[in-house]
């Protein structure tokens, strides 16, 4: 290809035939322009470095390009087990996080009249380790909390100067996240995690998550290659969404009521006598009792609930035998499993249940959980981590089913409210934002004693804070080695790709060494992340220098083997059809129906979330590049049906207003044959209002604004989708 | 297809104004020929050619922002004779030349040879009809792409010119305004031929292409209905015909002289003149392309 | 000769818009400047619906309308068939812009140049990408670079294959092939 390329030779030898003919008529001087012209093509780049995006939380490796100490072109890894050689819109677009305008570039303080001033780090060091110092003296560790999105360093450091100061309270984004998943897979099979072999399946339903609006591109190629092998598809989703691509078929479903489709296919199967009986009575415990509950959930008492028709419940789960064990549900994520409903703890156990019948687990096209590596342990006395908590993280006795390792956040900040936890951290966590009901969460955190947000740019989190700390972008710091679990796993780095922009600017591991010095744990932290890194690699026979080379390193020699995977981690070392502890906490022992908090009637909707491709939550909103896609195609608009919509008179493109019990806002209208009727879809990103993110600030509206501040019993779970709004015309 | 106009009211002041032009020098050639004596119109017609047409070609080298950051570009304009675009800057700059030398002759009181004005009126034809083609050979927009809208711009371009000449004169030199007679009746024809070929071209690009109907929709009930309706055809058109008609057919000669009916084609002037913006605007703002359905 | 030319499979294109956001990494562009637009289009009644997404840019006409309005040549048509801008000619008059009927030409706000894609994979050993950006970039690999007058080249075997065709069909003799 390329000696057919336009060359540069060629291209002055062009212009000098252009100036040759314009010198003849009279004119001269152009090799200025002739200059430009020969500049015409990029100059070469004076170096590359390996990253981790930090768009989602998928962290996808790739390899950026540095021209004049700023980053250019990148490239997805090709290695790395999520993004397999290619980024998402989110992913490039991101990385101008560095250069934004509304970067936070020094300490800041809330003064008493609420505003911020900028302080220097020795006092903001200084005043919150006495903060912290006093709170562990008056109501003891407890009293602490830590909620931050997981980040490779994040991950570390946070929980490493939490357990220093001798609290437990380590919260992740989990409860609005895939909190309720998590917890209800942990109840059937003993593990929090699995996946649908899409690429291999003969058969693959997706409930409420979308492979193509939350992109992680490895996944993306899974469900293509399923696609040419002509499995076959189903999306069940109340919004036909962009991986119906490539479904060869759209359920739509009235959103919350995915729990009763699966128990009306579990009923098909059960009663049909079409079950994997070898892997149910030798590997599973519980389950003539879910077969007797199961008797009353009939295709059709379903279909009145989920608006899915009976003779697609019983063709969904005949299709779903017929290809078995080369079939599963996927797993799903935030929407039905995840956190969004009361029931969706319920829903994850239900489905794992489902899978269970098909005899999938392990095999080939059927579920898999991912092969994983990971450092061992580091000899060197100062790495030696801080003794760990004997106590639980707090909530986990209010939500007993709840996974311990992500923490209900939301808990923890009511019980700022309630007195009872007085000092809160957060690392590169929104929280305020998107984790709940905002406005209730800011009210919750004015009662703080002392509340600390440590981020890069001004979040709603932020702003309810009386400490702001300026981290540094993903893109100026190296963090320690991210191990990602997959068909083949790797461990992958997040190298500095460029300088420091902003002097006072520090990045995360820093941040914490100087807090754990104030707050007088130093001493676990007497190494530089450079080091821990090494340290960590030598443990598996790398080192840094190697990883920053390569950027991702695989692993083959632990590759996934398919077999029948028949040792579970439950209490029975069985797959539980019914779970003890979720017996004690209030539920049936096996999964049965479970009415969602809200149904709309008549005139009603339900206020369903869901993300973009070019967005994850509100991390990208203010990112010029992406928030200039919203804007041109008018991304920001709600959802409405058609048919709905002509019945109450709306057009498309008409503001409408929509009202909850929370929060009543007016936006433009988008009316669509691709959402179910008794929905209204507001995409997640929008409705920023903090005047410090300018391209962000004032587009759309925030869906969580909507919602009130609830949290699912048992599981902990933010239950996002459980409200219900009326829709009105504007003018009319 | 969302569709966003590239164009936009500075280049329809740019393509009026270069019309404005040439209809104003055609005006004083052709008053040297059948009104040799009225010399204040003669001299309002060679003062204004080249005021108006450089305003126009400032307004376009505005409108083109990188020629006007690096104005040496401009010398490219002349490699291109595929462009209508080089011709018009041909035909302009030959326009420009020959209307000066014959406001500077005009001023001097020299009587400009008879070559001069035949030249002078071949370019301003070319001009006129040049503002027309601009468009006219983008294929891709039906309203644009038809024989029609060349004719429609010279007669507009005509009109206008000769509008400006006159209203002047109505307010400037009563005298001469009442004896140029045949000046005026091709004036009064002119909006009546520009009727005509609106409605024929409206006719003719709507049964040609759905871009086209949809472009001539958005003209007669669309966004632009009441621009089109109003403007263009009430106050660019019909009123000035009405009034001219009552002005030059149907009034007594000593009202057709009176201050009042000076007034009254004043403001005929002045229609015919908005008329003529409108119509440039209102051709380059509601054109679509072919491309529009395609997607 | 060397015909250069793209083909984008719609019937793959799950309209993410990562390509539009590398291209403009790549190329170094403003937020709001797109050299690659999209247009989405929704068919049939809930719930039997389908959505197209037909991303667009620079379609490389041989007839390109561009190339022959443009006042100062500074829009050329190269021996290998890709149409280019020659930024230092052009004095913003937006005629190109006008003449384009896929819009698909941006007029930069900072030096009133109007620019386009230019099919970056022509020069890319001299910029750092394999292929085009858009190529690279494409998630679910919609996308195939190639010559079209090489009857063996991927893209002129994907064609064939997959019955692609130009948007408008002849109206400009465009060399981007859509698979719809």
């Amino acid at each position: 290809m390329t000696e057919h390329a336009i060359t540069r030779r060629s291209f002055l030898a062009r212009s000098a035939g252009t100036c040759a003919v314009v010198a003849g008529s009279g004119f001269i001087g152009f090799s200025a322009w002739e200059q430009a012209r020969a500049n015409d093509a990029a100059p070469a780049p004076e170096k590359t470095a390996h990253s981790l995006c930090n768009s989602c939380s998928s962290k996808c490796g790739f390899t950026a390009q540095v021209t004049d100490g700023r980053i250019g072109i990148m490239i997805g890894d090709k290695d790395h087990p999520l993004c397999d050689g290619t980024l998402c819109a989110r992913g490039y677009g991101y990385a101008s996080i560095a250069y934004s305008k509304d970067r936070l570039t020094n300490p800041l303080k809330k003064n008493d009249a609420g505003e911020f001033e900028a302080i220097t780090w020795d006092q903001a060091f200084s005043e919150i380790g006495e903060k912290v110092q006093d709170i562990l003296k008056t109501s003891g560790p407890a009293a602490l909390a830590m909620i931050q999105d997981p980040r490779p360093s994040g991950s570390f450091y946070t929980k490493r100067f939490m357990h220093a100061l001798g609290s437990a309270n380590v919260y992740t984004h989990g409860v609005s996240c895939n909190m309720s998943k998590n917890s209800g897979m942990t109840q059937a099979l003993g593990v929090a995690d699995f996946t649908s072999d899409v690429a291999n399946t003969d058969m693959v339903m997706f409930i409420g998550r979308s492979y193509a609006d939350g992109i992680r591109p490895s996944s993306l190629h899974a469900l293509q290659k399923a696609r040419e092998r002509g499995a076959h598809i189903v999306i069940v989703d109340p919004r036909y969404n962009s991986s119906c691509l490539y479904a060869d078929e759209w359920v739509p479903i009235k959103p919350a009521t995915d729990l009763a489709l699966i128990l009306g296919m579990a009923h098909v199967l059960v009663e049909q006598d079409t079950y994997d009986h070898d892997y149910v009575e030798n590997y599973t415990v519980g389950f003539e009792d879910w077969a007797e509950r199961l008797k009353e959930y009939t295709p059709q008492w379903a279909s009145e609930i989920c608006g899915v028709p009976a003779e697609t419940i019983e063709r969904l789960a005949n299709e779903m035998w017929e290809a078995a064990p080369k079939a599963s549900i996927e797993q799903g994520w935030r929407a039905a499993t995840g956190c969004s409903h009361q029931n969706s703890g319920e829903t994850a156990r239900a489905l794992c249940l489902f899978n269970t019948l098909l005899g999938c687990w392990g095999l080939e096209g059927g579920a898999f959980f991912p092969a994983s590596m990971s450092a061992g342990k580091l000899e060197d006395e100062r790495f030696a981590a801080p003794e760990a908590p004997t106590e639980k993280i707090l909530g986990q006795a209010e939500f007993p089913l709840s996974s311990g390792g992500m923490g209900v956040a939301t808990y923890a900040l009511q019980q700022v409210a309630e007195g009872n936890v007085k000092g809160v951290f957060f690392y590169q966590s929104n929280c305020v934002g998107g984790y709940s009901n905002p406005a209730t969460l800011a009210k919750f955190l004015e009662s703080a004693e002392l509340s600390v947000a440590i981020d890069v740019q001004m979040t709603e989190t932020c702003y309810a804070c009386q400490y702001v700390l300026p981290d540094t972008s993903y893109l100026e710091r190296l963090e320690v080695p991210e191990f990602v679990g997959g068909v083949i796993p790797a461990v992958s780095l997040r190298d500095r790709v460029i300088d420091k922009i902003h002097p006072e600017t520090k990045p995360v591991d820093e941040i914490f060494v100087g807090l754990a010095d104030a707050c007088g744990v130093g001493e676990y932290f007497q190494f530089t992340v450079d080091e821990l890194a090494d340290a960590q690699l030598k443990t598996i026979g790398l080192s840094l220098d190697e990883l920053r080379e390569k950027g991702t390193i695989t692993f083959p020699e632990k590759q996934l083997v398919y077999e029948l995977k028949t040792k579970w981690k439950t209490p029975s070392e069985k797959v539980q059809f019914t779970s003890e502890a979720c017996e004690n906490a209030g539920f049936p022992a096996s999964p049965g129906w479970l009415e969602p908090l809200v149904m709309p009637k008549e005139g009603e909707f339900r206020l369903i979330g869901g993300k973009q491709n070019i967005h994850a939550h509100t991390q990208t909103v203010n990112i010029e590049s992406l928030m200039a896609i919203t804007k041109q195609y008018g991304l920001d608009r709600v959802w409405m049906n058609a048919q709905v919509a002509a019945d109450m008179g709306i057009e498309d493109g008409d503001e409408i207003e929509i009202t909850s019990s929370e929060f009543s806002g007016k936006t433009r209208v988008k009316v669509t044959e691709r959402l179910e009727p008794t929905s209204i879809y507001l995409p997640s990103h929008y409705g920023r209002m903090i005047p410090e993110q300018q391209t962000s600030y004032g587009v759309g509206l925030s869906q969580m604004d909507f919602v009130p501040f609830h949290i699912e019993p048992g599981y902990g779970g933010t239950m996002s989708q459980e409200v219900i709004v009326t829709v009105s015309k504007v003018g009319a | 297809m969302v569709y966003e106009p590239v164009w936009g009211p500075v280049i329809a002041w740019y393509l009026f104004l270069a019309g404005l032009g040439a209809g104003a020098f055609v005006t004083s050639a052709f008053l040297g020929w059948r009104h040799p004596e009225a010399t204040f119109m003669r001299k309002v017609g060679y003062i204004i050619t080249p005021i108006v047409v450089a305003i126009g070609l400032v307004l376009l080298m505005l409108d083109a922002e990188a020629g006007f950051q690096n104005p040496m570009r401009f010398i490219y304009l002349l490699t291109n004779f595929t462009s209508v675009m080089t011709w018009g800057v041909v035909f302009l700059s030959a326009f420009m030349v020959v209307a000066l030398i014959a406001l500077v002759l005009n001023l001097r009181k020299i009587t400009i040879p008879t070559w001069l004005d035949v030249i002078g009126v071949v370019l301003a034809l070319c001009v006129a009809v040049y503002t027309g083609a601009l468009l006219g050979v983008c294929n891709t927009y039906p309203l644009w792409n038809n024989a029609l809208l060349p004719i429609l711009f010279l007669v507009s371009a005509m009109s206008t010119g000769m509008a400006i000449v006159l209203g002047i004169a109505a307010v400037g030199h009563a005298d001469e305004f009442n004896r140029v007679g045949v000046l005026k009746k091709f004036h009064f024809c002119l909006p009546i031929i520009e009727l005509v070929l609106i409605a024929s071209l409206l006719f003719i690009t709507s049964s040609n292409s759905e871009a086209g109907f949809a472009s001539v929709v958005s003209l007669v009930s669309g966004n632009w209905a009441v621009l089109f309706w109003v403007g263009l055809i009430g106050v660019g058109l019909v009123i000035p015909t009405v009034l001219e008609t009552w002005l030059l057919f149907f009034s007594a000669k000593e009202f057709e002289e009176s201050r009042l009916a000076h007034g009254i084609s004043l403001a005929s002037d002045v229609g015919v003149l908005i008329g003529g913006f409108l119509l440039r605007l209102l051709i380059v703002l509601a054109a679509l392309p072919v491309t529009i359905i395609v997607p | 000769m060397t015909r250069y030319g793209m083909l984008i499979d719609t019937t793959n294109c799950i309209g993410c818009y990562a390509c539009r956001v590398a291209c403009q990494r790549k190329n170094g562009l403003d937020p709001e400047m797109d050299y690659i637009t999209y247009e989405e289009r929704e068919t049939g009644t809930f719930p039997m619906v389908h959505v197209e997404s037909i991303p667009m840019q620079c379609m490389h006409c041989e007839d390109a309308p561009c190339v022959k309005v443009c006042p100062t040549g500074a829009t050329y048509t190269t021996d290998d068939g890709i149409v280019r801008v020659d930024e230092s000619r052009c004095i913003g008059c937006k005629y190109c812009m006008a003449a384009c009927p896929y819009q698909v030409r941006v007029h930069n706000p900072q030096t009133g140049v109007v620019e386009k894609c230019r099919l970056c994979a022509a020069d890319a050993y001299e910029s750092g990408t394999e292929t085009c950006s858009c190529v690279e970039a494409c998630i679910t690999g919609c996308r195939i670079f190639g010559d079209l007058d090489d009857p063996e080249s991927e893209l002129s075997k994907a064609i064939v294959k997959k019955n692609a065709l130009p948007l408008a069909g002849d109206l400009t003799k465009a060399k981007i092939f859509y698979v719809r």
